[in-house]
């Protein structure tokens, strides 16, 4: 069932066997999983089943530099399904690199091995309605998708993979029906965590303190505790929950926040494809289960090794919208109509600096000169994106000339120094607010422009094509700056460690030292590869499912008393 | 008659042995060592009409037990069924087998074992099937031996409804991929798994008076089987059909699809009806634990009832079919 917080009388006591904070992907996962279990299962989101005012404030925080990091409301969404109802449906694996301790990055290599979450991917493509677990481009579609670059076979790139779509499934409201149905599954919305109640020894949480939106504060007691409030607020809530665990829970290594990782991201360079236009696709192929697929070019393992590089991925994309040299009339369109576009998505699409009436006017004249691809290309938007239920995943534009962008997506290093922590100023429950110091070191702006670099070189060696870069952006820090950190993906800050000296959590995603509490999401992932996180946080909250049924004791069903 | 019949085999009558299922139970006895079919229904060579008495006194003379598979327009089920118990009252079989259906369970949902009481709404077909059950088990309590058989969706070769339906559907696009309205429980039986049970049920032991759902699949969503099945059929790429179009088929085009496919019967008069679309959305797993140990209950596998249908000419006819 699904109800309103709002309606429990101050100072009652909800009990449960399994209590999962958070209503994002990880915690729906998670609950109907274990709803299946016949354990009670209590699920709170902070949020309603739409998006509030009053939920968006509790996401304010500060920034430490504003020009490398989105405010922290924005991206995030307090709301029964959390950030999927806003995600673009990217979904990718992790790599078998991303797991191994790679000596040429410090901190890197998880307590798990790849397999261990690999063979959940098929679970969590089922979830994320991303089709099969088949990310081959050879295999993924009937008869092979086809190729991006005719003829381009490089030594250092692996063009096969791919990246599949969800719909994109906003969790929310896609298994509302079952999150009202599933048995012994009680879902509280409006019910905002504010403090984690330890044991006087600390090892195990009695209680958990959660207002509602009446600001009527109760309390759960549960025999296990899991925290899926995305890579932000599980951190904010362990160090404000410092009452018995000085420095807050889990933090005796002063761990939890540290190690805050994105992914680094962006478009960057011009590629000019030598001959005809259909020696180039770079747009989606379909599965044969329906679901959008797209081929990425990404430095090969052996490469990264050699080359002592993160993980990575290219792909070929139009040119930069907000330059109106493309002459392109669908992107200029686009730029006249940024103002229609949310601001997540705005901010990758357009440009940062305020164009100038020229700007506008050549943009404008692109658009009218090239009017009938921009007709065509707008009613295959209102076909294919506004109408359909599963997507067209993004803006796929042939260029007039074979002239491309490339957009990179590339692991962040672990950084202790780059962290979430607390801020000074207070939100609606008196908590302290969170504070974003986002770091990036030199490995990340390397890989960037090494793997760059390497591409170029192959592009050419193979007489593909030439892949240059603007004035601007030869100083890839310039452009890694510009660009920022990718702002939905929030990963590291309570890192999985084989110890608690490595570690926030175990293998197992349990806090060290407290024994009924773990962590899901990407706040435990000790690297940030070049995947985007959904699919991951999916396949673990399915792992995690799996170890909690097995775990936790059976404690009577939920039943609410009033102190 | 053909001088082959083995008269030492038991004469089992078939009520309904023109319809999908009894034909099949006609065929499986056929080809049994200890049953020999009577295979009556009003087209048949033993001609019955099972609403009435005389005729089914008649059929019921030289029979050692009846299965009961008359389909057709509720009333004329029940007409049916009270014909054959009070026959059977005045001239009693060894045994009836009952075939039931698992639209008696309405809106049920969860894991429905056979003890579980009807959800309302229940369809107007389903309520024929409770009076139907109504009046064996009548005649059970009156002392007569009878089984009561509840299949869930009856699929494989040759179903109109749950197999040429579907393919015509998913073919004409119609149905893939449904979101939330395909989280139901997928509740097929196959159709040998069922006449195996219904064989089985002419001479299980300690089966009288006993009702037993009957289902070969298992934690099967209608998304996972439609898309398993439009991939079976070249039925790719699977379209993802939005809530709203379900609407639409449901509430809008159903009622003149149907209208249409009086007169003809090809894959665009094929309704999407909105009790089908409910089934859709029912999560409700039959459970048919009882039938697998007290009558061997077998379950084929989803990919292998798929395997069958596609073998089979009627579906490699209609796969032809444009």
């Amino acid at each position: 069932m699904i109800q309103s917080a709002d309606d429990i009388v101050r100072g009652s006591v909800v009990h449960a066997d399994i209590c999962i904070v958070g209503g994002g992907p990880a915690g729906i996962v998670l609950a109907l999983e274990l709803s299946r279990t016949g354990r009670s299962i209590l699920l709170l989101e902070s949020g309603g089943e739409a998006p509030t005012e009053q939920a968006r404030a509790l996401n304010i925080g500060e920034v430490a530099e504003g020009s490398l990091h989105s405010p922290p409301d924005t991206y995030r969404q307090r709301v029964l399904g959390g950030g999927t109802s806003i995600w673009g449906g990217r979904c990718v694996p992790f790599d078998p690199i991303d797991f191994e301790a790679r000596p040429w990055i410090d901190h890197s290599g998880w307590p798990i091995g790849y397999d261990e979450v690999e063979r959940h991917y098929a679970a969590a493509n089922a979830w994320c309605e991303a089709g099969e677990y088949e990310y081959d481009a050879r295999l993924a579609a009937p008869n092979g998708m086809r190729a991006l670059l005719r003829g381009f076979s490089p030594r250092h790139f692996d063009t096969n993979g791919i990246e599949r779509f969800s719909c994109p499934t906003d969790f929310g409201s896609r298994y509302r029906n079952r999150l009202r149905s599933a048995p012994n599954l009680r879902v509280l919305l409006s019910a905002t965590a504010t403090r984690l109640r330890a044991a006087r020894d600390g090892s195990r949480i009695d209680a958990l303190d959660v207002c509602n939106g009446r600001d009527a504060a109760f309390s759960v007691v549960a025999g296990q505790f899991v925290l899926a409030m995305g890579g932000m607020e599980t951190p904010r809530l362990l160090l404000t929950s410092d009452d018995v665990h000085a420095g807050g829970i889990g933090n005796a290594n002063d761990l939890v926040g540290r190690f805050y990782m994105c992914h680094v991201a962006g478009t960057i360079g011009s590629l000019r494809v030598n001959g005809a236009a259909d020696t180039v696709w770079h747009g989606y192929d379909l599965a044969a289960d329906g679901t959008y697929c797209r081929r990425r070019i990404a430095p090969r393992p052996a490469t990264q090794a050699a080359m002592g590089l993160s993980n990575a991925v290219f792909r070929l994309h139009h040119p930069r919208i907000a330059d109106p040299a493309h002459g392109t009339g669908p992107l200029s369109a686009i730029f006249l109509a940024q103002r229609f576009i949310s601001y997540e998505y705005a901010k990758r699409l357009v440009s940062d600096a305020p164009p100038s009436a020229k700007t506008w006017l050549r943009h404008g004249m692109n658009a009218a000169i090239d009017s009938p691809s921009t007709a065509r290309f707008l009613l295959h938007w209102v076909k294919a994106r506004i109408l359909a239920d599963r997507k067209f995943p993004s803006i796929i534009v042939r260029p007039r000339t074979n002239l491309f962008s490339l957009d990179f997506h590339t692991e962040q290093a672990p950084n202790p120094d780059s962290r979430i922590g607390l801020g000074s100023s207070l939100d609606r429950f008196g908590n302290r607010q969170l504070r974003v110091d986002w770091r990036y070191c030199r490995q990340d702006v390397d890989t960037v422009a090494q793997s760059f670099d390497l591409l170029g070189q192959e592009l050419a060696d193979q007489a593909i094509g030439q892949l240059t870069l603007a004035a601007g952006e030869r100083d890839i820090e310039t452009v890694v700056r510009r660009d920022g950190a990718y702002g939905g993906h929030h990963i590291g800050t309570a890192r999985m460690g084989a110890t608690a000296r490595s570690g926030v959590v175990d293998r197992n995603g349990k806090v060290f030292g407290v024994n009924n509490l773990h962590i899901a999401g990407s706040a435990v992932f000790p690297t940030s590869s070049q995947a985007n996180p959904t699919l991951t946080i999916v396949a673990m909250a399915v792992r995690l499912a799996e170890h909690l049924s097995e775990r936790v004791t059976r404690v009577p069903s939920i039943r609410e008393s009033v102190n | 008659m053909p001088d082959s019949i083995d008269y030492s085999r038991k004469p089992v009558l078939i009520l309904g042995a023109s319809g999908f299922i009894g034909s099949r139970v006609a065929a499986a006895l056929e080809r049994s060592p200890i049953y020999r079919p009577v295979a009556a229904s009003r087209r048949s060579a033993i001609s019955v009409d099972a609403t009435d008495m005389q005729s089914v006194l008649r059929a019921l003379r030289d029979v050692d037990c009846v299965v009961n598979c008359v389909a057709g327009k509720d009333d004329a089920m029940v007409r049916a069924a009270q014909v054959l118990c009070d026959a059977a009252r005045s001239t009693p079989p060894r045994r009836i087998v009952h075939l039931s259906s698992m639209a008696v369970y309405g809106a049920a949902t969860g894991s429905v074992t056979e003890d579980h009481g009807p959800v309302e709404p229940v369809s107007l077909y389903g309520r024929a099937k409770i009076a139907c059950e109504g009046i064996v088990g009548r005649y059970v309590r009156d002392g007569g031996d009878a089984v009561i058989l509840r299949p869930s969706c009856v699929f494989g070769p040759g179903s109109t409804q749950w197999t040429t339906r579907l393919i015509r559907l998913l073919r004409a696009g119609r149905l893939g991929d449904l979101g939330a309205g395909g989280d139901g429980g997928c509740n097929l039986a196959f159709i040998d798994d069922v006449v195996g049970a219904i064989v089985a049920a002419l001479d299980a032991p300690d089966v009288s008076g006993r009702t037993f759902n009957i289902s070969s699949s298992a934690d099967l969503t209608w998304n996972q089987f439609l898309m398993a099945f439009s991939k079976a059929l070249g039925a790719t790429p699977i379209r993802r059909i939005p809530g709203r179009t379900l609407r639409i088929e449901t509430r809008i085009l159903a009622p003149f699809r149907r209208v249409a496919a009086k007169a003809v019967k090809a894959g665009w008069t094929e309704a999407i009806t909105p009790s089908l679309a409910a089934l859709f959305r029912q999560d409700i797993r039959i459970d048919s634990g009882a039938a697998q140990s007290a009558l061997w209950l077998h379950r084929t596998p989803p990919e292998q009832m798929i395997a069958a249908v596609l073998r089979d000419n009627r579906t490699k006819q209609e796969l032809a079919a444009v």
